[in-house]
């Protein structure tokens, strides 16, 4: 079949964005059940209705006390507090640390340098939960010879998390502050900049889109995060994937609720990525150099 | 402004030696171009004067001062990038009021001196714009309005045009020409163009294999250039070499003999040729001093040979006509009307008082 050249052009861009619709589908699907069972009656959730259920007069019943209940029922007011404080810090902490060493090493040749960035990515191959237990020995441990709280605390899981974090954002962030033109720093240099101003004024600018794309993967990361947080944290610093357990344990089932719950907990993440998209958005850098 | 003193100065990359021995006194108010071929350490030359790569072995002294271990901030000096080097995220304004804000300058002589620099480039109207929002030719001459607003004592310039267009580069000479006369500027300028070279310095620096072959006015480059390596770069198309020898005859006239002609050299130039008489020598002719025939009349010292035309390139103005004379191959510049045939013969008319000639084995001028 020998279609003109633009037809079979079109033809490829539909199919393309065909599968590109299916596959967004497939994306929202549990997010939309998520959702709609929020919606729902914690009965018509145990016998697995499909749909919502009529009642008596025979109207729709939407479930929009499951998000007044869901604060009742367990303190999600609290969990939500603690996330937000020990993922808010984390990614300061984090970014703070990963961006200033990451310039280092894309920027500067010292002794043991190229060692420094092999074991970074070193450190990436141990799966997690392999540290768990030594973790929790440590923290006993500390608490015990310094008689410094640190299991259950805030500080706790923050240094936990950006000790995690820390590698993967600097083997990111490299890539963003190599990718800067060298000529710009030496411009910076002659225009009367220190080396520390040189990342101050040039590098973090021009490296922005990178940090903060970098500093949303850091904090969708904490805020996910369930294990550590399970096994460090007790009943006043538990974040969001601990306390959502709650709604389902020995004495109920309430999975409508945990559902409202659930998508109470995306809604920070889902605006903080809106707020910022436009920075992710890179093509700063287009006009630096040449054209 | 001050002057520029390099003394003796080297550098080397581990062990591969990228400037050797580079002696060179750049006056106060002085244009001076470096040119030569890529890698040639010109570059490498300009940013050791900069700052950005340190001296491994000799002085530079920037006014009165030793400046081996100043930074390149206490230099006084302000350079143009190939690529410009803006920065992306700042404003044409804050681009050219950056250095000054760092130095602590009040805001409002920042303010004057921008719009000052903005004036004489023409880019007031682009201030509040960002670098890439402006044409090649605009991001230039912001680069050199940022050059410009920091009053420094040296400007150098690391090819600052080569990214612009054929026309833009012209007019941009031009510009830089004059901005020379209106700052009384010391300008170092690095380029491998010779044309850039030879129409902008008021000496030209040539440059090979990290080392300095001629420092000269460029028509003194042109006219009399130190060795072979000078003579091919300076001029476009470039110089013709022809190996051959020298003789003598007993009238005491002294005639160049290679596989294919030979001529009479004049005699008050055959003279310098006296301590190479039966050695071989190669003999330099610019295409532009290669004639035809009909335009040739009003060469007094001449000799005329019959070669065959291998191709010509029409450019309108003149022509270049590639023939060869037997095993040898020339390039002369001829007169737009003489219409040499691929295949035909032609009459090649060697001006003799513009010849050169080099020793093979130090490459040297004779003459």
């Amino acid at each position: 079949m020998a279609l003109p050249y633009y037809a079979k052009k079109r033809i490829i861009d539909v199919i393309i964005s065909c599968f590109m619709l299916l596959f967004l589908l497939l994306t929202l699907l549990p997010v939309g059940w998520m959702v709609f069972s929020s919606l729902k009656s914690s009965s018509d959730i145990a016998i697995g209705r499909v749909g919502l259920s009529r009642n008596v007069a025979g109207q729709v019943e939407v479930h929009w006390d499951n998000y007044v209940d869901m604060w009742k029922n367990v303190n999600f007011g609290l969990y939500l507090k603690n996330s937000l404080i020990i993922c808010g810090a984390t990614m300061f902490l984090a970014m703070i640390l990963s961006t200033l060493a990451s310039y280092a090493l894309s920027r500067f040749k010292f002794p043991g340098s190229d060692l420094f960035s092999n074991t970074i990515l070193a450190t990436q191959m141990i799966p997690a939960i392999m540290y768990l237990i030594p973790l929790y020995i440590m923290f006993v441990k500390f608490t015990v010879l310094t008689e410094i709280p640190i299991k259950g605390t805030y500080t706790g899981l923050i240094l936990i998390y950006s000790a995690f974090f820390v590698p993967f954002s600097i083997w990111i962030l490299r890539g963003f502050f190599a990718s800067i033109p060298k000529e710009l720093e030496e411009a910076a240099r002659i225009d009367g900049c220190s080396a520390l101003q040189v990342f101050w004024y040039i590098a973090l600018p021009l490296a922005r889109p990178g940090i903060i794309a970098t500093g949303i993967y850091l904090f969708l990361q904490a805020w996910d995060e369930l294990m550590f947080a399970w096994v460090l944290t007790n009943g006043d610093t538990m974040t969001i994937p601990v306390g959502i357990r709650l709604f389902v344990g020995n004495y109920q089932n309430r999975f409508d609720l945990m559902m409202a719950a659930a998508t109470v907990a995306t809604i920070p993440v889902v605006v903080l990525f809106f707020l910022l998209q436009k920075h992710i958005v890179k093509g700063l850098t287009a006009g630096a150099v040449k054209g | 402004m001050a002057r520029v003193l390099l003394e003796n100065v080297c550098k080397y990359f581990d062990d591969v030696v990228a400037v050797k021995d580079v002696n060179l006194e750049i006056k106060d108010k002085e244009f001076v171009v470096m040119v030569g071929p890529s890698g040639c350490g010109k570059t490498t030359t300009l940013r050791m004067i900069a700052g950005l790569e340190e001296i491994s072995s000799g002085k530079i002294q920037i006014g009165d001062q030793l400046i081996n271990d100043v930074a390149p901030k206490d230099r006084n000096i302000a350079m143009v990038f190939q690529s410009y080097a803006l920065y992306p995220h700042m404003k044409v304004y804050d681009n050219m009021a950056f250095g000054l804000k760092l130095s602590g300058i009040p805001k409002k002589e920042i303010d004057q001196r921008v719009r000052e620099a903005g004036d004489i480039l023409e880019l007031a109207n682009l201030l509040d714009r960002y670098p890439k929002q402006l044409s090649g030719g605009q991001r230039q001459r912001v680069a050199l309005g940022r050059a410009i607003v920091r009053n420094p004592k040296v400007f150098l310039m690391d090819e600052p045009l080569s990214n612009l267009d054929a026309k833009l580069r012209v007019q941009m000479r031009a510009e830089l020409q004059r901005l020379h006369k209106k700052l009384e500027a010391t300008i170092i300028y690095v380029t491998h163009d010779q044309t850039e070279a030879m129409t902008l310095g008021q000496r030209i620096a040539v440059i090979l294999n990290g080392e300095l072959q001629q420092v000269e006015a460029p028509l003194n480059v042109y006219d009399r250039p130190a060795n072979r390596f000078v003579a091919g770069f300076i001029g476009s198309p470039p110089m013709n070499f022809v190996r051959g020898t020298i003789a003598k005859s007993p009238a005491g006239v002294y005639s160049f003999e290679c596989d294919g002609f030979k001529f009479d050299v004049p005699a008050d130039l055959g003279q310098l040729l006296a301590a190479h008489v039966g050695k071989p020598v190669v003999f330099g002719l610019r295409p532009e001093d290669i004639w035809d025939v009909p335009s040739s009349g009003w060469i007094e010292q001449k000799t005329i040979v019959e070669s065959k035309v291998d191709f010509r390139e029409l450019m309108g103005s003149e022509t270049y006509v590639y023939a060869k004379v037997g095993s040898v191959s020339l390039t002369g510049r001829v007169g737009a009307m003489a219409d040499p045939q691929p295949g035909s013969n032609f009459g090649l008319v060697f001006n003799l008082r513009k010849i050169h000639f080099f020793d093979p084995e130090t490459q040297k001028a004779i003459i």
